[in-house]
């Protein structure tokens, strides 16, 4: 730069070339971009939000035998899923999308195939003659297409530690009833009973609401509900915090403080009792602490409400955009047979459960019981953002935590919930 | 009297400083326990284990490594890049009497002024429109603009004050204006670059915003985001992470503990008219 002739004149003409030169790389680039970057290379792109060691390890296998079956070779992008959820919309309207996707099946995928993002995969499911009615509802968008291929599913249950349970001497209750009068036993002990985990994770308190939904109302209510076609001013929505309230003085009022994460290590220390949870927590248990947990089906309120289970599922959708359509539905296809799920399955945590109904789970005693739990339910449900939407769940987190903090002023908080759910139904 | 003053002083002082450090020896202390204590005592208990697998585990499995070159790759350019347009901005419009320098320099600040949030889309949609999208040359770019202003104004404002003697002397002797910039008035300018260059080495190698908006593929990103990643979809081992976090910190603190003078002197730029 010192050697810079030092006239005004060459002074004006470097200018001039700068100039040219920024504009250079603009000009060639938007004559090449319509298909660049996009060269055909036969390669297929997984966009993985499964971040978690162990979970991207096990995508690493399943992607390494489908490479090895010939076809197509996949190419697996794992990046961080809070990362995922922010730039999935992104990701599918961008001129050169990535192919497929880790995604939960119900309402969170439809809402992507109504704005026509999503790969018709019907020919897929063909090949799934054997998946269970339930799965196929949840994989088709309300246009009556297939748009998801399911792979594997998990649980939601009140989880305890047996030895805990023997030494206050209570056994896991059935029916509301039994569960208020263990909550007595319990806190009699001077230990909170209903472990829960709010801060920075408010949503795990939508698991309360799902349930008392889905057991006082049922199922197809709380979709409806959901789906906005509700009103959450209803009394039959009241009726789910009335009873709510009955247990509420028997939460651990630790809980609102802490993540979930550290709700799970007071249950595993017994500085709670019973703590209603996805099985997703057993990975951050210490691998001892495990042979001790059980669990127990959300207590039955009315018996004649059809049994509902939460049973969130995972799967893959594709992008409508995908470069190569056959070789996708050939890679989901083979991502839902028994064996594909099986090599997830066994490298990941151990919790999740085939989508495959031939597909062979872990064989711990934990698992068999909650595959016959959500095997033996008349309706399955997802979980409250997964059968709502991303945006439907802040006004669920703060309704419920406002609930939790003034029970008494119940009213005034599902007018405020309704409000704000009528704006996200709107937008 | 005076002696109690002091002795007074420095107490209050430690205590506000040991608060200050608190956080950043409770990180550095997780990051040397095992998940299993982690997971069954929780995050604030007193440490039960000592292990550096978690340093292993977030260099090699968490790619940090890679991350680190690509923050690096994108760091340094820009620092280099957005300080050196920026300067010779500044030069122009600090020593010249070019129309309207006002008005281009309050444009050039009030970009900086607009929240970046609401040029997400914008410059998403732009990146993948010129076909640079998933580049580091991107994340490049962007830093380069975002930083051209600020870096400009401060400049413009220090090069403004350097005496007008030193110029024309140089003038004089037969310098022209390429000349004056480089051989004068950059020299001049050192203390005000070198502080510029650690504040904006801290700012872009700690940006996860724009990373994960320019950029898709999990090995093109930058160490931020790579350390988000660790933290899984429902369960996170803090543990790791923590042990990550101590690694992404070191550059930084290098390049503080390097330019500690200039920090300061960063901070009061402009403070002395």
């Amino acid at each position: 730069m010192t050697g810079l002739a030092a006239d005004r004149r060459t002074f004006l003409k470097g200018l001039g070339l700068l100039g040219a030169a920024a504009l250079v790389p603009g000009c060639a680039t938007s004559t090449s971009s319509p298909g660049s970057g996009s060269a055909a290379t036969g390669e297929l792109s997984l966009q993985s939000n499964l971040s978690s060691e162990q979970a991207k390890a096990a995508m690493e296998k399943v992607v390494a035998a489908y490479n090895k079956t010939g076809g197509s070779q996949v190419k697996l992008n794992t990046v961080a899923a809070e990362i995922f959820r922010t730039q999935l919309p992104t990701y599918l309207t961008s001129a050169n999308p990535p192919d497929v996707y880790t995604w939960y099946a119900g309402s969170v995928a439809d809402s992507y195939a109504k704005k026509d993002l999503l790969l018709d995969v019907s020919s897929v499911w063909d090949s799934m003659t054997n998946y269970p009615k339930s799965m196929q509802t949840l994989s088709t968008s309300s246009a009556g297409q297939k748009i998801f291929v399911p792979t594997s599913y998990y649980w939601w249950g009140m989880f305890y530690r047996k030895s805990n349970f023997a030494k206050w001497g209570v056994t896991p209750p059935k029916t509301w009833a039994e569960f208020v009068q263990v909550c007595k036993t319990i806190q009699s002990k001077g230990i909170p009973p209903i472990g829960i985990g709010l801060g920075d994770t408010p949503w795990v308190a939508s698991a309360w609401f799902d349930y008392l939904n889905i057991r006082i109302n049922g199922a197809p209510f709380h979709r409806q509900l959901l789906a906005g076609q509700g009103d959450f001013t209803d009394p039959k929505v009241k009726a789910v915090f009335t009873k709510w309230r009955e247990v509420l003085p028997y939460f651990d009022p630790k809980g609102k403080s802490f993540p979930f994460q550290e709700a799970t290590s007071a249950l595993l220390a017994g500085k709670t009792g019973m703590f209603l949870i996805g099985t997703f927590f057993a990975d951050s248990a210490p691998k001892d602490a495990l042979d001790d947990i059980d669990f127990f089906q959300f207590p039955i309120i009315d018996p004649a409400v059809p049994v509902a289970e939460e049973a969130p599922t995972d799967g893959y959708f594709a992008s409508k955009k995908a470069k190569d359509p056959d070789g996708v539905k050939k890679l989901m296809t083979w991502l839902a047979t028994a064996e594909a799920q099986e090599i997830y399955v066994q490298s990941s945590s151990g919790t999740a459960i085939p989508a495959n109904p031939d597909g062979k789970s872990a064989d711990t005693p934990l698992v068999k019981k909650g595959k016959a739990m959500i095997e033996g339910a008349a309706e399955l449900t997802q979980f409250f953002n997964r059968d709502s939407s991303d945006a439907l769940q802040p006004t669920a987190d703060a309704a419920l935590t406002k609930f939790l903090d003034k029970p008494d002023q119940i009213d005034q908080i599902l007018k405020t919930w309704q409000t704000a759910a009528e704006k996200v139904f709107k937008a | 009297m005076n002696r109690l003053k002091t002795s007074g002083y420095h107490v209050a002082m430690g205590l506000v400083s040991i608060l200050w450090v608190a956080p950043i020896l409770w990180v550095i202390v997780i990051s040397f326990r095992s998940f299993d204590d982690v997971a069954a005592n929780g995050l604030g208990s007193l440490p039960h284990s000592f292990t550096f697998s978690t340093y292993k585990s977030a260099w090699q499995d968490a790619d940090e490594f890679r991350a680190l070159i690509n923050s690096l790759l994108v760091t340094i350019p820009a620092v280099l890049l957005s300080l050196g347009l920026a300067s010779i901005a500044a030069y122009g419009l600090a020593r010249y009497n070019i129309p309207f320098r006002r008005t281009i320099l309050l444009l050039m600040l009030m970009g900086n002024l607009l929240p970046p949030q609401i040029l997400l889309i914008p410059i998403s949609r732009f990146v993948e429109l010129i076909g640079y999208y998933d580049t580091l040359i991107a994340l490049i770019a962007v830093h380069v603009g975002f930083g051209l202003g600020f870096y400009t104004f401060v400049l413009h404002g220090f090069m403004r004050d350097l005496p007008r003697e030193i110029q024309e002397a140089a003038t004089i002797d037969g310098a022209g204006p390429g000349k004056i910039y480089a051989s004068v008035i950059l020299p001049l300018t050192r203390p005000a670059l070198a502080a510029l260059g650690a504040l904006s080495f801290t700012w872009i190698f700690n940006d996860l915003l724009w990373s994960i908006t320019v950029i898709r593929s999990g090995e093109k990103m930058p160490v931020t985001p790579a350390l988000l990643g660790l933290q899984g979809l429902f369960v996170s081992s803090w543990n790791v992470i923590a042990a990550g976090t101590v690694i992404a910190a070191v550059p930084t603190v290098a390049v503080f503990l390097r330019f500690q003078k200039h920090f300061v002197g960063g901070l009061a730029i402009g403070a002395v008219k």
